[in-house]
């Protein structure tokens, strides 16, 4: 009878347990699809993003990946070290600096508008944002650590456990899922609020004087490359900067083998460019009006010079004037919303 | 009728653990050993430094002397051909198994053991200079072996910014007042067929007559794989002049790459060879 009542006894406990197990198991929220405020007149998406749309807390997730010094071999640099947020996500430096103050090949360029890009990189080496993030993981210059690594820290801590849960589902913590997650962090990165926006789209602001001659200048000697509503046609030009002396520099003719990319670049997006200085593939110039400067006095000759300079002696002339009122206009393509928190 | 049984069972047992033995002697299956030997022409490759007096020095067509202070290769992909014409591969899509990092100075890596090879008799064998295009991807979680040894600090096979492996790489000096030389070579390709693609492939695929059959089954052959490193500057494909665009072809530059690919792996349409030859078969 003892036996009886006992083994009743373990029983009732053992379905008590089961019971209560039950309860503990945690409900995951719902993860939506975010809608991505896309901005009138902006180029086509790149296709990667209708295979990884941005959804509530993929998005969260990634964003806090991006700002996760984990991922670097000492623990000291995240992704938001290099692209932080009040320089348009570049960092200020003429070179990119990664752990252990090693210097990288070029200049970091800022992080947006990614979701409207066919290519990445000044060299245009990748055509899929969720490539990116392993490079500067396993880069000895930058974070010089390996997505092994990456993924057994983020495993030990249950709120990354719990977010990937939400987002992906079954399956725990995995390098695919790390750049998904950062990727669509970067997508929701859109930045087409600046004055010359608004303008635009005719919500009350005006230009001054000098900016808008900026504007018919900027028409004239720089809408040929920096074209489009993202101020970059993406194509790849050598404009016969100075050039870098890091032997492992060929531009876009380390990705093709094409002797007529030897050092040309992917033509940057002049967005939100007062915030983004030094300027150049790897900073060669510290304001606009070097560079401005720069063009004005002539560039660097070479055999697969852009026409657009080659056919016009090498230069783009620009006055005094002239170049205080190209600089008042650029910066009218300043977002401030998109550098504020 | 006790002792007959006995009897009977000791027969069984006996001839049980005699056909055991015959099996032995024909095994289903045995080794190959890839042995590869790195030479200049005729001599076999020494590294070494700037200054070295022992480094092995080679003079190229265009009369440039050169030699190396390191030496290393991806070698994947391995396919054995049987007399039979059927094809046999090796572990084609397990990097940790099926591919190797040649390195001139580490010494066990030049036998590279091909287990568990189906027994008969083998006339041909194919394999690939670097990494075919679907492995390329540095995938650690997939290949943690390969991964870690292509990128130990000694070895620096990985070629980050182009998310893939390099496939060759060549350091040494060139010319009397010893110039630097840095070859390294690696594929960029990027996008899905079909759609827009951009990139160099640096991969080459190699196939090998046996001069000996290689037979597979009581024995183990050896397969003596030279690889002509002369023919890096006076290759089948090009010959090349070494001068301050092309020596250190901006290390990681796909530009001059090629030139140096061609000769190395072949062309890949009337060149299948490369530098790549049979040394000899040991069965």
């Amino acid at each position: 009878m003892k036996n009886v009542l006992g083994a009743l006894a373990v029983m009732y406990l053992l379905l008590l347990s089961c019971n209560q197990e039950e309860e503990m198991t945690p409900v995951l929220p719902h993860n939506p699809e975010i809608e991505l405020d896309i901005p009138a007149a902006f180029p086509p998406m790149n296709p990667s993003v209708e295979a990884n749309k941005p959804t509530k807390f993929g998005v969260e997730l990634g964003k806090k990946l991006f700002n996760e010094t984990m991922f670097s071999a000492n623990n000291s640099i995240s992704c938001a070290s290099c692209h932080q947020q009040p320089k348009a996500f570049a960092d200020g430096r003429a070179r990119a600096v990664g752990i252990y103050d090693r210097a990288g090949l070029r200049n970091t360029p800022p992080i947006q508008n990614m979701a409207f890009m066919k290519f990445y990189n000044w060299d245009g080496n990748l055509l899929q944002l969720e490539k990116q993030p392993l490079v500067p993981i396993i880069t000895h210059e930058e974070m010089g650590s390996s997505i092994s690594e990456v993924v057994t820290k983020l495993s030990a801590v249950p709120e990354y456990r719990e977010l990937f849960a939400i987002v992906f589902g079954k399956g725990g913590i995995t390098p695919e899922r790390i750049y998904q997650s950062i990727s669509q962090y970067e997508y929701t990165l859109i930045s087409a609020d600046s004055k010359y926006d608004r303008i635009q789209r005719g919500e009350g602001d005006t230009f001054t004087e000098s900016e808008k001659r900026g504007l018919h200048l900027f028409e004239q000697k720089c809408a040929g490359c920096h074209s489009t509503a993202l101020f970059t046609d993406q194509t790849f030009r050598n404009v016969g900067f100075p050039v870098n002396p890091d032997r492992d520099e060929a531009g876009r003719a380390r990705v093709t083998g094409d002797p007529s990319d030897y050092m040309s670049f992917r033509v940057p997006s002049l967005r939100n460019v007062e915030h983004t200085a030094p300027y150049g593939s790897f900073g060669q110039f510290q304001t606009l009006r070097a560079v401005l400067d720069y063009f004005d006095k002539g560039v660097i000759a070479a055999d697969n010079l852009d026409p657009i300079l080659k056919e016009n002696g090498n230069r783009i002339p620009l006055t005094e004037s002239e170049k205080k009122d190209m600089i008042a206009f650029l910066k009218t393509l300043s977002d401030s919303n998109f550098i504020s928190k | 009728m006790k002792k007959l049984k006995n009897f009977l069972l000791s027969i069984v047992v006996i001839s049980s653990l005699t056909s055991c033995s015959k099996n032995d002697d024909h095994p289903v299956a045995n080794n190959i050993t890839l042995h590869f030997s790195n030479m200049f022409k005729n001599k076999a490759i020494v590294l070494g430094d700037a200054n070295s007096s022992t480094a092995t020095v080679n003079t190229s067509a265009e009369g440039q002397t050169h030699h190396f202070s390191e030496l290393k290769y991806v070698i994947s992909n391995i396919r054995l051909i049987k007399a039979d014409g059927n094809e046999f591969p090796y572990h084609i899509n397990d990097l940790d198994k099926g591919a190797t990092v040649v390195d001139h100075s580490k010494t066990p890596t030049l036998d590279f053991v091909l287990t568990n090879i189906p027994a008969g008799e083998y006339r041909q064998i194919r394999f690939g200079l670097g990494v075919k295009q679907e492995l390329n991807t540095l995938d650690e979680v997939r290949f943690p072996n390969f991964y870690a040894a292509a990128g130990a600090n000694d070895t620096e096979m990985h070629w980050e910014w182009g998310t893939g492996y390099r496939f060759t790489k060549l350091e040494g000096f060139w010319d009397l007042d010893k110039k630097e030389l840095s070859i390294h070579t690696g594929s960029t390709i990027q996008g899905t067929e079909g759609e827009f693609t951009q990139g160099v492939d640096a991969y080459r695929d190699i196939t090998l007559d046996l001069s000996t059959q290689a037979i597979v089954g009581k024995n183990s052959p050896k397969i003596t794989i030279v690889a002509d490193f002369d023919k890096l500057l006076s290759g089948k494909t090009n010959t090349l002049i070494l001068g301050p665009g092309n020596a250190t072809p901006s290390v990681h530059t796909a530009v001059e790459m090629v030139k140096f690919v061609d000769n190395l792996g072949g062309d890949g349409t009337s060149d299948m060879t490369g530098m790549f030859s049979i040394g000899g078969v040991e069965n």
